[in-house]
């Protein structure tokens, strides 16, 4: 029976890591123009300002073509910079267009976001509910 | 932890790798992309508790990384261009990534293929003006390029008006895929980054 039972599982599992992988890829984009909101910053930094200021673990091998397509696109500007490490370092930096982008960007995140957020507010609640009885 | 030699040796390997897996691209483009994952592996070397290793593993494949940026390039240039042949590649690719590409590649298939069949036949007629043409009679309505199998009362009516007007539907099909494509492209302009069970944002 058991044996019957795990490959469903399983298969749920994966249906619902695709689900959260497919809502996280649509909000990188904005993630990455957003970093950049308050001045320019190069690759390892916007990467590391994820990490600091989001839940947005970003494998390195990810962010790089994101940047060069938002840059393609005439979002973002770049410059290579010499450093006192002894290395350039390619800095981005919003263009106005990169700007409006983002606002329209945010804007709509954040209705969205609320009216899903009263959409499922009965379902957290249950959640917590059924949390709550199991602590007791 | 200070990279040895041999670290240096295995940063070379990976960075030559990935410009020989940028192949379709231009030389001031694919010199960029290893710039500056050059100077993103070294800043890595420079902070405490990274190593060579970990920054490679986060990096992923070259293979992969190079398919990153040339799938979106691909993508772009297809959505902007109108070269069929560049949107066959596009749509081929998405097949290859599941059904809705996979439909998007026969949908691509079809229209190039009436379009381009159209095309053929107006280009045929002035050689072969027997063999091509639209026969109508009753009960039959067929176009295109035949061996002569029709008799009264069923007879070719277009005559060498068959080529302007095969001409004219044949690049509006063409017209009509390709367009509906950019669209498609330009409206998802997606298959980027995704997540991975443990948290890191991949790209698919």
């Amino acid at each position: 029976m058991k044996l019957k039972t795990e490959p469903v599982d399983l298969e749920k599992n994966q249906s619902a890591e695709r689900w959260e992988q497919q809502m996280r890829k649509g909000a990188l984009e904005m993630a990455a123009l957003a970093s950049l909101w308050s001045g320019q910053l190069y690759g390892l930094e916007i990467i590391r300002r994820f990490e600091d200021s989001s839940q947005l673990a970003v494998a390195e091998g990810t962010i790089y073509p994101i940047l060069a397509r938002l840059k393609s696109e005439g979002l973002l500007a770049s410059e290579w910079v010499e450093a006192e490490a002894g290395h350039p370092r390619k800095y981005y930096w919003l263009t106005s267009a990169g700007r409006t982008r983002l606002q329209h960007m945010a804007g709509t995140w954040t209705e969205f976001s609320r009216e899903l957020a009263r959409l499922i507010k009965p379902v957290i609640t249950a959640q917590k509910e059924k949390e709550e009885e199991v602590t007791k | 932890m200070n990279p040895t030699q041999e670290h240096w040796l295995q940063v070379d390997n990976y960075l030559s790798k990935l410009r020989k897996s940028l192949p379709h691209m231009p030389v001031e483009d694919r010199e960029e992309i290893v710039r500056e994952i050059s100077a993103h592996i070294r800043e890595c070397t420079q902070e405490p508790h990274n190593s060579i290793d970990n920054t490679l593993k986060r990096l992923g494949s070259p293979e992969r990384l190079a398919s990153r940026y040339g799938h979106d390039r691909l993508m772009r240039r297809a959505s902007r261009g109108f070269s069929p042949v560049l949107i066959l590649r596009v749509t081929l690719a998405l097949a290859r990534r599941g059904a809705e590409g996979f439909a998007l590649f026969l949908g691509a298939l079809v229209g190039y293929g009436m379009g381009g069949g159209l095309v053929l036949t107006a280009i045929l007629k002035p050689i072969f003006p027997r063999n091509v043409g639209l026969w109508m009679g009753p009960g039959v309505f067929d176009f295109g390029f035949h061996v002569p199998r029709y008799s009264d009362p069923v007879h070719e009516v277009l005559g060498h008006w068959y080529i302007p007007i095969a001409l004219g539907v044949g690049y509006f099909f063409i017209w009509l895929t390709t367009s509906g494509i950019r669209w498609y492209l330009r409206r998802t302009r997606q298959r980027g980054p995704l997540f991975t069970g443990r948290g890191l944002v991949q790209t698919v």
